[in-house]
């Protein structure tokens, strides 16, 4: 039994002169949460569809369950289920329909299907929906659809691409929850997202990607304790921000500007206070420092800029 | 290759299983027109045509019918169809992380569409064997046989225009330019021979005209034997040569 199901080393994809990931190396092992994270055009997706074969890497070294995804992909694709970023059901075809077919794709021998099928609705509680067509469901039901549907092959590796993409707070907690629960069986779950929030509640370990390439690596713990310890104050931008730069230079604390605010960052909570107390000013956040810092600090950027 | 086989057909389960979802919308043109063309053309035009080659034009006209059924259900299943599975509808996304690989895909693409065309074809020449255009039922297991060889030529060249336009609307200009010259000018409606010689030469280079002269042999029960040695082996050619393009130009398509 081996430990690691996923070792990549270089892995590297252009598409003509486009880099679309630049010599990613990582490790997942068996039965964690892995993370993926990254703004839009970072490469997730791209490395996702590397490691089933869909996209060939142009260079480096690449196993998933020991098999090399651009020799043996049925070998791997028979112990995944992915979660695609497009739900890509079929529109024509009912909720049950579409799940059976799926089932026959993973193999599931026919006798057993309509089981498997109506309890992973069950576990979604898509079974009231079951004999209707796909376009009766909202965004929410079909992304949980689309989840069970990757649960039929009884995959050792779910691969999630953006799950909750899109999704209302409710579904989206939902889904965590179905997430928790697949580790807990043990599975090993992939997870690709661009909510650093996400990623904190569900990773175990996880990497941050940035135009192609990996800027951080760790449990998101020892990320935020290794980049950016400490707390944040968030203050509006208007008139005074240099006032509120040049105060937290003075103080050496850690301070990023983007469109949306200036984040001040400093060790202690009670030195924020008092920072709002010496400007005269209140922050409209006080909190500790999240993934969401950490990314900004690593790329200076702002995380829902298009690469 | 086997394995293979068996994960293609899973591509024709399914799309079989949308096709019987609209079954009487889908079925319908493939009724009326052979049924509104025997009418006006066979009956209506035809009244004033004496004979061809010896048939009233009524029976001249319905193996051709029961042809161009197949042709145009292989056309437009692998051009517009296929273009909307592969751009629109997405699932090949989601199949190509199953076991199911772009081979499969290609191959039950395949095997669907000769499906279908011989489904279709048979299913006209039935419906016309009921006016007593189809001289001996003995003959119709033949059928499907015609429909199968003509819809992988015609199935393969739609299939490589879906590799090869930018957009939807583009499967017009082949629809106008390769299909319809296809339609009109090989033999359904009249015998080539009445063409100058060029073209009957390019009309006898191309596969509609073969798959015409067997399935007229089919249905009027004449020199089915010859039908088969002589025209059966230029539409294996003409599949097995386009099937091999559209193989690898869609592997080609599919793969990142």
């Amino acid at each position: 039994m081996q430990d690691i199901l996923v070792r990549a080393s270089g892995v590297r994809k252009h598409f003509g002169a486009f880099e679309a990931v630049k010599s990613v190396s990582l490790e997942i092992r068996r039965g964690e949460c892995f993370g993926l994270l990254g703004p839009n055009g970072a490469g997730k997706s791209t490395f996702i569809n590397m490691l089933y074969g869909t996209v060939l890497r142009s260079s480096g070294e690449l196993t998933v369950f020991g098999e090399d995804p651009a020799l043996n992909a049925r070998a791997i694709k028979r112990r995944i289920g992915v979660v695609t970023q497009d739900n890509a059901l079929d529109e024509s075809l009912t909720v049950v329909e579409n799940m059976l077919i799926y089932a026959a794709f993973v193999d599931v021998p026919k006798p057993e299907r309509q089981k498997r099928v109506d309890t992973l609705l069950e576990f979604m509680s898509l079974g009231h929906k079951a004999r209707g067509p796909i376009r009766f469901l909202s965004g929410g039901m079909k992304r949980r659809l689309v989840f069970v549907r990757a649960l039929l092959g009884n995959p050792d590796l779910v691969i999630l691409d953006e799950p909750t993409t899109g999704l209302d707070p409710a579904v989206r907690h939902l889904l965590w929850g179905k997430i928790n629960q697949l580790k807990s069986e043990g599975k090993t779950i992939l997870l690709t997202t661009h909510y650093m929030h996400e990623a904190e509640v569900l990773c175990d370990r996880l990497v941050i990607m940035n135009q192609g390439t990996v800027i951080a690596e760790g449990s998101p713990d020892a990320l935020r304790q290794q980049h950016t310890p400490g707390y944040v104050a968030v203050f509006e931008k208007r008139d005074g921000v240099d006032f509120v730069q040049q105060a937290a230079r003075s103080r050496s604390y850690q301070m990023i500007e983007d469109s949306s605010g200036v984040y001040v960052r400093a060790p202690q909570l009670t030195q924020l206070l008092q920072f709002q107390d010496d400007l005269k000013m209140t922050a409209l956040q006080l909190r500790p420092s999240h993934l969401e810092d950490v990314f900004l600090k690593l790329t200076g950027q702002e995380l829902t800029a298009d690469a | 290759m086997l394995e293979t086989l068996r994960l293609s057909s899973h591509i024709v389960r399914r799309n079989w299983w949308v096709y019987r979802k609209d079954f009487l919308a889908n079925i319908s043109p493939t009724i009326t027109e052979p049924s509104l063309m025997m009418l006006s053309l066979g009956v209506g035009l035809g009244s004033f045509v004496a004979q061809v080659e010896g048939h009233t034009y009524l029976q001249y006209l319905a193996p051709g019918l029961a042809v161009s059924t197949a042709m145009f259900t292989a056309f437009f299943e692998t051009s517009y169809g296929f273009f909307v599975r592969m751009t629109y509808e997405n699932v090949f996304k989601a199949m190509l992380t199953t076991p199911i690989g772009i081979s499969e895909i290609v191959i039950g693409e395949f095997l669907w569409v000769a499906l279908k065309g011989a489904l279709m074809m048979s299913f006209v020449a039935l419906f016309l064997s009921f006016f007593g255009l189809f001289a001996n039922p003995l003959r119709f297991e033949l059928v499907p046989l015609v429909g199968v060889l003509i819809a992988l030529p015609l199935g393969a060249t739609g299939l490589l225009a879906s590799c090869w336009v930018k957009n939807i609307n583009q499967f017009q200009s082949v629809y106008a330019f390769v299909i319809s010259p296809l339609y009109f000018f090989s033999g359904i409606f009249f015998p080539v021979a009445q063409m100058p010689q060029a073209m009957q030469w390019v009309a006898k280079s191309l596969p509609l005209y073969h798959a015409v002269q067997m399935s007229q042999a089919i249905f009027w029960d004449q020199d089915i034997g010859y039908a088969f040695l002589v025209h059966a082996p230029v539409l294996l050619i003409y599949s097995a040569v386009l099937l091999t393009l559209a193989y690898f130009q869609l592997k080609k398509k599919l793969q990142s």
